[in-house]
């Protein structure tokens, strides 16, 4: 029979009779496949029982009739899980092991009479079997799972030392049985508790780093997706310094924001300082300079279409910048006062005559100066041949709705 | 020459630094971690130490009180990656007399040492964005406002530093000499490390700037 572990299945299930391997009604190896076990040990054990006065017959009776109607109908191929999934299959057939020796030991007889093996071993048997159900722990058992399977090992185990007592011609034989039995439940316990402390501490001790793998785990595979494939182009592009640089600096760009995300905190609205930031990202990206942000006083969401246009004549200002000045380093410094937003877009490189602008070329008038002013704002371009250029937007935010913008900028 | 130990953990780092230093000042040690830093900076006595701010096994604030315990008088210029707020604020707190990245290009970084050597305050545009945050707080509770608020000039200087401007161009813009510009930098830092207001630190703490 190929054991293989089940993809799902109820916790715990009658197992249908098996057809294909059967002797006699498929009783042994339906129990063999749900325990786990050979069906040749169930089979040896159903004969045993059988010549011990005939009981292997009768539970083979029974079982076949329980299996027959219990089973559920066969709709796929059955599958047996190997270890069973509750603690009730071990008990279960824990019971029926103790329950074949008892038989067995009372058809011999020991010598001592029916009456003996009737009155000391089989309460005694209930007494261990008690035990045996109210000790055995699985790790991953839920509470009330261990609450009953206590309460019903103490109810068979106290069952049984009521039979004992009650029963008992010779008391003081069942006393010494007891007190045998106890002693040697009690070794053995005294003999498997380190071991099961020390299961219970690896477990522990396995769960954290389980929890510490999976965090590394997350932390590699956000490495391997960002920073390796960088360090791969850069390798590739190690030649074309520019290029590298630019590779380089959306990298850092992407890490610092996964390090330090700086997320608005109200869905639908922007932040000035992740708006400016990808304006300078974008820039970076395309123009190969660096682009510095520095922001005051950004402690407020902001509605995205209140600062849509400064956001863009921004990014106009500074892709300028990129374009004309020369320089390797922009400076935008942003300031959020309580009635507006100053926007500053500085370069110290080769600065223009804002006089000697050709009137044809539109940029600067229409980008910047126009859309500042269909947005509310305003702004002004200092700029000085051979020291450099800044840009001054201004953005009252109380009173900005605007209907058109070029694209250009996303919010 | 200025002498000058160099603090990182990241020996790249380190030699790419003191590649570029060395043009100009003389490195009498290097150090990997607080520890090490401590030790090298007591033996040395340089004039100026560059120090990243995060270290394995403390910050750049650890090595100035580490130092200053036992008597060493060196001007730290604190150079990192990080630009988060709390991470600069606690370093220029502890008595660092400048900030900058470490993007800074050669020539600056050289300038920045002199500048911290001369007993000036190195401002990237970035810390003054944060000292402009910071004293733009509420100012309610301050305990002294001699020391909790900048004054128009100051933040004027400020203003200016963050948009990217040099010490120089700030002089000829505010029609002052470039003296007055330094002495008003270095009024801002003293007063952001005596300033004794609780939100400062807490303004540091509840804002994470990239």
């Amino acid at each position: 029979m190929n054991i293989s572990l089940a993809t799902e299945r109820r916790r715990w299930q009658v197992p249908p009779l098996d057809a294909d391997d059967r002797w006699v009604g498929g009783v042994a190896a339906a129990i063999a496949a749900e325990i786990g076990v050979q069906p040749l040990i169930v089979r040896i054990s159903f004969a045993i029982l059988a010549l011990a006065g005939g009981w292997g017959l009768v539970l083979y009776g029974l079982a076949w009739v329980a299996l027959a109607f219990l089973s559920p109908p066969r709709l796929a191929p059955y599958v047996p899980v190997p270890k069973a999934a509750s603690p009730l299959h071990r008990h279960v057939a824990v019971g029926l092991i103790v329950l074949g020796i008892l038989l067995g030991l009372r058809s011999v007889g020991f010598g001592f009479g029916i009456a003996f093996v009737d009155q000391i071993v089989f309460p005694l048997g209930f007494v261990m079997t008690g035990l045996l159900v109210a000790w055995s722990h699985r790790r991953d058992e839920g509470g009330v799972s261990a609450v009953i399977r206590i309460l019903a090992g103490v109810i068979i185990a106290g069952g049984g030392l009521v039979a004992l007592v009650a029963t008992s011609l010779r008391f003081t034989d069942a006393l010494q049985l007891l007190i045998l039995a106890l002693a040697v439940v009690g070794g053995t316990a005294l003999v498997v508790a380190p071991s099961i402390v020390r299961i219970g501490q690896d477990f522990d001790v396995e769960r954290q780093e389980r929890v510490r793998a999976d965090e590394r785990a997350r932390v590699a595979a956000h490495l391997h997706d960002s920073v390796l494939q960088t360090l791969t182009l850069i390798q590739r592009n190690a030649d074309d310094a520019q290029q590298t640089a630019q590779i380089a600096r959306q990298q850092e760009r992407e890490l610092r924001a996964w390090l330090y995300g700086n997320e608005p905190t109200t869905p639908g609205t922007t932040r000035l300082e992740p708006a400016l930031q990808e304006v300078a990202h974008r820039v970076e990206a395309n123009h190969g300079v660096k682009v510095e942000v520095v922001t005051v006083g950004d402690s407020h969401d902001l509605d995205p279409l209140a600062i849509h246009g400064l956001v863009a004549a921004t990014q106009e200002a500074v892709t300028n910048a990129a374009k004309h000045a020369g320089v390797a380093k922009i400076d935008v410094f942003a300031e959020h006062r309580p009635d507006t937003i100053e926007v500053f877009v500085r370069d110290a490189g080769a600065g223009f005559d804002l006089e000697a602008i050709d009137p044809d070329r539109q940029g600067i008038r229409n980008s910047i100066l126009d859309r500042m002013e269909r947005h509310g704002g305003s702004a002004y371009i200092h700029s000085e041949p051979g020291v450099g250029t800044e840009v001054e937007l201004i953005q009252p935010i109380t009173t900005t709705r605007s209907d058109d913008d070029t694209p250009g900028a996303t919010l | 020459m200025i002498r000058v130990v160099l603090v990182d953990d990241h020996a790249l780092v380190r030699s790419g630094v003191k590649a570029e230093l060395e043009r100009a000042v003389e490195v009498v040690a290097e150090a990997g971690d607080v520890g090490e830093a401590v030790e090298a900076i007591v033996r040395a006595k340089p004039d100026v130490v560059v120090c990243d701010v995060h270290l394995p096994d403390g910050t750049a604030a650890d090595v100035i009180a580490g130092t200053a315990e036992r008597g060493v008088t060196s001007r730290f210029l604190a150079l990192s990656v990080s630009d988060a707020a709390e991470d600069v604020i606690q370093v220029i707190r502890s008595g660092a007399r400048g900030y900058v990245t470490k993007a800074i290009e050669g020539d600056d970084l050289i300038d920045a040492v002199r500048r911290v050597n001369d007993g000036d305050a190195v401002f990237s545009p970035r810390l003054a964005g944060f000292v402009l945050d910071a004293f733009s707080a509420d100012l309610t509770s301050a305990a002294d406002p001699e020391l909790d608020q900048l004054t128009a000039r100051e933040q004027e200087v400020m203003r200016l530093l963050a948009r990217g401007y040099a010490y120089k161009e700030i002089a000829r813009r505010l029609s002052i000499s470039i003296k007055t510009v330094e002495t008003h930098a270095s009024a801002v830092l003293r007063k952001l490390q005596l300033s004794s207001r609780n939100e400062l630190a807490m303004w540091a703490a509840n804002r994470r700037i990239v």
